[in-house]
């Protein structure tokens, strides 16, 4: 690297939800950034689905606030439609070639109206539907597209074909801005560092005939299968057959087709979703259509993510989705009915017909052609399975130094994990840019805020269709009729959806134009949306507090999905309650606070060390804290990561710079024990072993405090010597132990302590790792018999070469699944594992000389305590809670606190050090800033009829409030006052409940706002 | 507990036709009596074993009438465990002949005889990884295997099924080979051709014949026996001169249309190659070198590969891998490739209006899926394009691309497994039979008895089966050009 000047700027290509998650993290921590989108507009493939795993929340939904927080960021500069051709110079100071398509439309001018699209002739396939149904050739990708600015497609314009035709466009856009002249530009753009995240494409299972896609149109993708489930698809979520609309009875998922096959697509990888995707789509189907049957065909169940284990047990047993391990050949057409016809063995061995109404492919993930371009363009080094090749310990660095990727690019992976993977991008780019922190960005401002105290009270009530999330069971029409009766209301309109851009828009515009000073919208959750819509009413000159938000979806539409009548009822009930509360609403401003710019990070192996030394580098003095003498952690315990690079190595030089950094201060044999303040104002007392105690302070902090190996208490573990775990293992291997050395046969038992009743959680790594010891001992020697006995073999994503490798070199998979755990019994010197063949279903007895269980990894005992001190909850497994499974994988919803490692959920080292990063980088958008705003919902006294009784002292769970002696004035007692501590109220309300003097509320709560809003509430 | 049932009920469980189900019945294999109202009663220890042999799932069970398919976990039983000894099988050779495997079940959900016997090509398989040579060999389910290749065609590591299912029916004792396949072979390398037709006779029947064909359709026709220098030559199929000579006569006239210059050897003519059913290489390859020989001896410029998928397939196979130098002396070139080359060139001239009843295709394994994974080239458009020039009523069967096995490949029309066979045949009938064609054409002496003489009358198809080049052979415009 030159020691040249660098850049505070960043380009991040592809604005899928990987690219979008940097973009925001970066742009909060003080860069400025260039986010690149070759379609119209952002949302990548997350936008194309209906709803989530493993929380069902609805994809839309919960991007779009993201979205809108790209499309509006100040330090966020949108380029769509763009390519980029170049990237010249070294890292901290690249020159990026893009080469823009014309839009065909000013976005200057365009409003989104919509007249255009509904006055072009020309229809074309919609790529946003998946290929299903049809759009015009001047279109929106979808309704909340983020630029809110319509586009022409040149390929299918009819005027662009042929000059002269057409053009209707042209003559009903009252904005005139149909520029059928546009012309393709070139831009030139110097930035510090470019992260790739350009994504995946599905795979085609056309030109393989087999499938029969193509040639019955019953037969469909599972992104086709998204969009039909999705009330914004094609069918508003109504799922009959496409053939002929007769309703669906029998649907079969067909994983696989695409991935795991290097016959007939040379895919050879796992894609890592479609498992926990096709349970999920089977789920949701069946929630459509009452009675459907629904089954899985596949050959290993890849659940192997937080939480996805419990989803698949509850899709079996309750929701009843039928699993069949079968992977299918092909699917055939009855040509008289359309059914379709497929065979396949079931588990007793026997061959099956079956017929289907719907058959979903599961269809695997790609790096598509243009990525390979970007690619060569970036001079980026690929896998043999064409991803991007990252390092275990840099999961996020190409091999060009300054080029960063996120998301699929890098190998196939989730929502989760592709968010984690943005993050941890970010972190890379501003420790590479550190010295280049806030030279680029501009910082915002807002219009004046408009003092309402002298006027009436004029409310505005925007009521969500969200799609046909609200609208499909309550009626809105009704509600909004009967919203402009209630008081004071001046008023009432519909969204489609109100969180889009366009909806910000015109709510900022209508508060203009009626002198609204009280909004109500009813939509869904405040918990996801509040922060959004309190920033329109900032950008509209109103104080955010004059806000109320009632949940008509969460708490209404979708609860009550069998009841439209009581559910619009209760709608008019909470959109009534809303307004009355509404209405003494008053202007409040937050308390801002200055930050300590320290980081805090609990433990000390690879995900602890990771985050401290990117903070450090990022600029930030950070305090490191660890429970033992030793850095290092689990990681100390493993030879080789899956693609392998040699732990202890790459963990030596980590503890060595860790070591070195001076702005890492290093906390040995220490633990906390005593936590107080808030973001960006932590206190904690640290407690050495020998009793000491020292306090330290900081802004934000990373709890990355690992997890440890269970103990097997099955499989005669610990009465017969030869059955050891893996962990032991691994070390008698290491040292040569005469046993190990000595020993022919071995059998490798997994799911030892995982995936059962009370621990349904899947460990992650043993599959990996034992495929790999395996591999080692076969090739040691050859005449070695080894067996590996599974229940899924899940060697998810590139790790599939490895388990291939180990089938051809001869090792024998056995799957106790089926038929029940294996029994080990000694027989003197020898072992003897007696377990069913699940080919030939018949029972099998191998004789070994050692037993390797592949144990379960477990949260530390100590991690409810530290969940205590922060007030972080942790799963029923005693795994941390982080605040949102899908798109806030690091942050807990205590903020200021994040999560990395083992601690969160069991992983491999490249996904601990991804996470660790990802932490880093949130914590970074705290640090950065020199102050905090915090929260507006604080307690504050009522001077007037406080007369500190202090009985509020004692409730309070934070702290946050002391008694006040005020002296004495001249003939009176001294008046006795409590104060609250802002910083630490978290206004909860107790103090106000306790208050027998009503002299002290909380802001947004009062007791006549929620006075009025009870009366509301018993009016009805 | 006693079955009862009716005769087309039970044919719809085991996807047969109820003349199949009545053959089952009079052969004894399905033990019923006959009882009141048409309705049959077994017991139903029978239909379990019955059931067992061809590998269905028993659509009654005593206990419960309860369909098993919901059962999630299968009750373990009290069979002795089977020691894995460790030991490597040693008719795998390679990892990609099964140690590859993922155990996925794709080949067994597609193999038509999947559970006959209890097994299927995913058990075959497994029993190679854990290294069982003994039963696999001992094993009657290699040889009712039709090596038809659709289970290989899905595979998704690619693994050699057919390759292996070779070397296992190459591993049992040539006395225990089942049916004449063995007698055949040995047959063959002795006299020349697989059912020992002398030379003399076969001479004087050529000739015989040439002379019908000079006094009827083709006047100045003389059957070009050892012709040297002749352009292509042309092998024959031992069963045609056997059974029905007249059948030679077809090709015969399209050469003589065409105004080929052609020969037939006196000696080895054979282009029957049943080493390649029995996992017989030298026997193979010795039938093949017959051939470049006469090649060699007759200095022809062009080979027609044998007719008949399996001897096409063998023929081909044996000149890459053994005669590799042989090949650069002449060029080979199949039914489909002559027959296309006569007609785009206009040397023959045919007649649409001949056959005007509906017309499908059926694709032989060999010509088909085989040859395109193992010379890069399926004949299936060619086909299509050659019927298409004999008639204007052409459709397809479902599904069109990689279709079925007649049942009857792999050598299994000769063997003694027939009810296997014929409940082989259940989907190329299905398939016939919903494409509503009159007549289906096939490249392949196995597929045309199997579809003619077998699958017609057991499942009462009520079609006529013509060989490509007979189809051809008929719609022959008079006129020669």
């Amino acid at each position: 690297m030159t020691d040249g000047k660098k850049v505070g700027s960043v380009m991040i290509v592809g604005g899928g939800v990987a690219g979008i998650q940097a973009a925001l993290d970066l742009a909060d921590s003080g860069f400025y950034v260039y986010l690149v989108e070759k379609a119209g507009a952002i949302g990548g493939t997350m936008v194309q689905l209906d709803k989530t795993f493993p929380t069902n929340d609805c994809s839309m939904c919960i991007i779009a606030p993201k979205l809108v927080e790209c499309g509006r960021h100040l330090n966020i500069h949108l380029l769509t439609l763009c390519e980029v051709t170049g990237i010249i110079g070294v890292a901290g100071d690249f020159a990026v070639t893009l080469r823009q398509s014309p839009r065909y439309v000013d976005m200057n001018k365009c409003i989104a109206c919509g007249v255009c699209t509904d006055n072009c002739p020309k229809k074309i396939d919609n790529d946003y539907n998946a290929g299903i149904g049809k759009r015009r050739a001047i279109y929106l990708r979808y309704p909340q597209a983020v630029p809110l600015k319509y586009q022409i497609d040149p390929a299918a314009c009819i005027r662009l074909q042929k000059p002269g035709a057409c053009g209707f466009c042209e003559k009903v856009c009252d904005a005139g801005a149909i520029n059928f002249t546009d012309v393709e530009k070139i831009h030139r753009i110097n930035v510090g560092a470019v992260i790739l995240a350009p994504g995946f494409e599905v795979f085609d299972p056309r030109p393989s005939e087999m499938w029969g896609y193509g040639s019955n149109v019953n037969i469909i993708t599972s992104l086709q299968l998204e969009r039909y489930l999705s009330t914004s698809g094609p069918t508003e979520g109504h799922l009959k057959r496409p053939l002929d609309g007769k309703p669906v009875r029998k649907m079969a998922f067909l994983q696989c087709v695409g991935s795991r096959d290097e016959n007939l697509c040379g895919n050879g990888y796992c894609s890592s979703v479609c498992c926990m995707s096709a349970i999920k789509e089977a789920v949701l189907a069946k929630e459509h259509v009452p009675g459907l049957q629904t089954s899985i065909f596949y050959m290993d169940m890849r659940t192997h993510g937080k939480g996805f284990d419990q989803y698949l047990e509850q899709a079996r047993r309750e929701a009843g989705v039928r699993f069949v391990r079968c992977r299918m050949g092909g699917v055939e057409t009855d040509e008289e009915s359309g059914d379709l016809r497929l065979r396949y063995v079931n588990e007793n061995g026997r061959q099956i017909e079956d017929f289907f109404d719907l058959v979903v492919l599961a269809v695997g993930m790609q790096t598509p052609k243009q990525v390979l371009d970007l690619a060569r363009v970036a001079d980026i080094r690929l896998t043999a399975d064409n991803f991007a090749a990252t390092s275990d310990f840099a999961p996020v660095k190409t091999s060009r130094e300054g080029i960063f990727t996120c998301g699929a690019i890098a190998g196939p992976k989730d929502i989760p994990q592709s968010v984690v993977e943005g993050s941890a991008a970010a972190a890379a780019v501003a420790e590479l840019l550190a010295p280049a922190r806030g030279e680029m960005t501009i910082l915002p401002t807002f219009s004046e805020e408009r003092d309402i105290s002298g006027e009436e009270v004029r409310i505005g009530i925007f009521i969500c269709h969200c799609g046909t999330n609200i609208a499909g069971v309550v009626d809105v029409k009704d509600l909004a009729e009967y919203s402009v009766t209630l008081p004071d209301v001046v008023h009432v309109e519909r969204k489609l959806f109100s969180c889009s851009q366009d909806s910000q828009e015109s709510i900022i515009q209508l508060i203009g134009e009626h002198r609204l000073n009280r909004i109500v919208i009813a939509a869904c959750t405040p918990r996801t949306h509040e922060p959004l819509f309190r920033e329109t009413l900032k950008v509209a000159g109103l104080n955010e507090c004059l806000l109320e938000m009632a949940n008509i979806r969460n708490q209404n539409s979708w609860v009550h999905g069998n009841n439209p009548v009581g559910a619009t009822n209760k709608a008019k009930d909470l959109v009534r309650m809303a307004v009355a509360k509404v209405t003494f609403g008053e202007a409040s401003h937050a308390t801002t606070m200055p930050v300590v710019q320290k980081g805090l990070v609990i433990g000390g192996g690879v995900a602890g060390m990771t985050a401290a030394l990117n903070l450090a580098q990022q600029g930030f003095t950070v305090h490191l804290v660890e429970r033992t003498d030793t850095l290092g952690g689990n990681a100390l315990n493993l030879k080789y990561t899956w693609s392998g690079e040699h732990v202890r190595t790459q963990v030596a030089k980590l503890i060595d710079r860790v070591i070195c950094n001076e702005r890492i201060i290093i906390h040995k044999e220490w633990t906390v024990t005593e936590v107080t303040g808030f973001v960006g104002n932590f206190h904690s007392t640290l407690t050495s072993k020998n009793g000491e105690t020292k306090v330290i302070e900081y802004g934000a902090g990373i709890v990355a405090i690992g997890g440890q190996a269970a103990v097997p208490s099955e499989y005669n573990y610990g009465s017969i010597t030869g059955v050891v775990t893996s962990v032991q293992f691994d070390k008698l291997h290491e040292f040569k132990e005469k046993h190990v050395k000595l020993a022919k046969r071995f059998v490798f038992i997994q799911c030892v302590g995982s995936r059962e009743e009370g621990h349904m959680y899947c460990s992650k790594v043993c599959c990996t790792h034992a495929v790999q010891s395996a591999i080692t001992l076969k090739k040691e020697n050859p005449d070695r018999n080894v067996y590996i006995l599974y229940r899924d073999m899940r060697t998810y994503a590139q790790r599939e070469s490895l388990y291939k490798e180990a089938r051809k070199l001869g090792i024998i998979f056995i799957n106790y699944e089926m038929h029940g755990k294996p029994r080990v019994t000694g027989r003197g010197a020898e072992i003897e594992v007696e377990v069913w063949d699940h080919v030939l279903h018949q029972p099998l007895l191998i004789v070994a000389d050692m037993v390797i269980l592949a144990v379960a990894i477990r949260p530390r005992e100590d991690a409810e305590k530290i969940g205590k001190l922060y007030k972080v909850p942790v799963d029923g497994h005693g795994f941390f809670h982080e605040a949102h499974a899908k798109l806030r994988p690091v942050d807990f919803s205590t903020e200021g606190m994040f999560v990395a490692g083992l601690a969160h959920y069991p992983k491999p080292v490249e996904e601990s050090v991804a996470q660790a990063l990802a932490a880093s980088a949130r914590a970074a958008t705290i640090l950065a800033k020199p102050e905090v705003q915090l929260d507006t919902i604080k307690a504050i006294v009522d001077e007037e009829f406080c007369d500190g009784c202090a009985l509020c002292i004692d409730v309070c769970p934070y702290h946050a409030i002391t008694l006040l002696e005020q002296t004495a004035v001249a003939g009176e007692a001294p008046k006795k006052l409590v104060r609250i501590n802002v910083a630490q109220c978290k206004g909860c309300g107790i103090c106000q409940g306790t208050c027998p003097k009503r002299g002290i509320y909380v802001a947004g709560f009062t007791i006549k706002q929620v006075l009025a809003q009870l009366q509301a509430a018993l009016a009805g | 507990m006693m079955y009862e049932f009716k005769v087309n009920q039970f044919a719809e469980e085991f996807g047969v036709h109820r003349n199949t189900i009545r053959n089952w019945i009079n052969s004894g294999i399905l033990i019923a009596k006959e009882g009141p109202g048409r309705k049959y009663l077994m017991k139903f220890e029978d239909y379990r074993l019955l059931c067992e042999k061809f590998g269905r799932e028993p659509s009654l069970h005593p206990e419960n009438n309860a369909a098993s398919q919901t059962i999630t976990t299968v009750p373990r039983s009290d069979r002795p465990p089977l020691v894995v000894s460790g030991e490597k099988s040693r008719l795998a050779e390679d990892p990609s002949w099964a140690d590859a495997c993922l155990t996925c079940g794709t080949c067994a959900g597609l193999c038509p005889i999947s559970g006959v016997d209890g097994l299927d090509p995913r058990k075959i398989v497994r029993m190679a990884v854990l290294g069982l040579d003994e039963q696999l060999v001992a094993s009657d389910w290699p040889w009712k295997c039709t090596m038809c290749g659709k289970c290989e065609e899905a595979c998704p590591v690619g693994i050699e099924f057919v390759a292996l299912i070779r070397k296992i029916r190459g591993a049992r004792k040539r006395a225990e080979v089942p049916g004449p396949i063995h007698r055949g072979v040995t047959m063959c390398l002795e006299r020349g051709n697989n059912l020992g037709i002398p030379k003399d006779d076969f001479v004087f029947l050529c000739e015989d014949l040439g002379e019908e064909l000079n006094a009827g359709d083709c006047p100045g026709f003389k059957t070009p026996i050892d012709v040297h220098g002749a352009r292509v030559l042309v092998t024959v199929n031992s069963k045609i001169p056997y059974g029905e000579p007249d059948k030679l006569k077809w090709w015969w006239k399209i050469f003589f249309h065409a105004g080929e210059s052609w020969t037939i050897p006196s000696e080895n003519w054979d282009g029957v190659n049943w080493g390649l059913f029995s996992g017989d290489d030298e026997a193979m390859k010795t039938v093949v070198g017959r051939i470049v020989d006469n090649m060699r001896r007759l200095n022809c410029k062009v080979l027609l590969l044998p007719e008949c998928g399996h001897a096409y397939f063998a023929t081909r196979l044996g000149l890459n891998k053994w005669y590799p130098e042989a090949l650069k002396e002449f060029r080979i070139v199949t039914i489909f490739d002559l027959l296309l080359e006569y007609i785009e060139s206009g040397r023959i001239r045919l007649d649409t209006t001949k056959h005007r009843m509906p017309i499908t295709y059926h694709d032989s394994c060999n010509y088909g899926r085989k040859s395109l994974k193992a010379f890069g080239q399926a004949y299936s458009d060619e086909a299509r394009k050659i019927i298409r020039a004999c008639t204007d009523n052409y459709r397809d069967m479902n599904p069109y691309g990689s279709g079925y096995c007649c049942g009857a490949g792999g050598g299994t029309w000769a063997m003694p497994f027939a009810e296997e066979r014929v409940f082989y045949g259940r989907i190329k009938a299905r398939q016939i039979s919903e494409s509503g064609a009159k007549m289906v054409i096939v490249p392949c002496h196995n597929c045309r008895d199997q579809i003619f003489k077998s699958l017609n009358r057991e499942y009462d198809l009520n079609i006529e089966v013509k060989y490509i080049w007979e189809l051809v052979a008929d719609s022959l415009m008079e006129d020669r050009t």
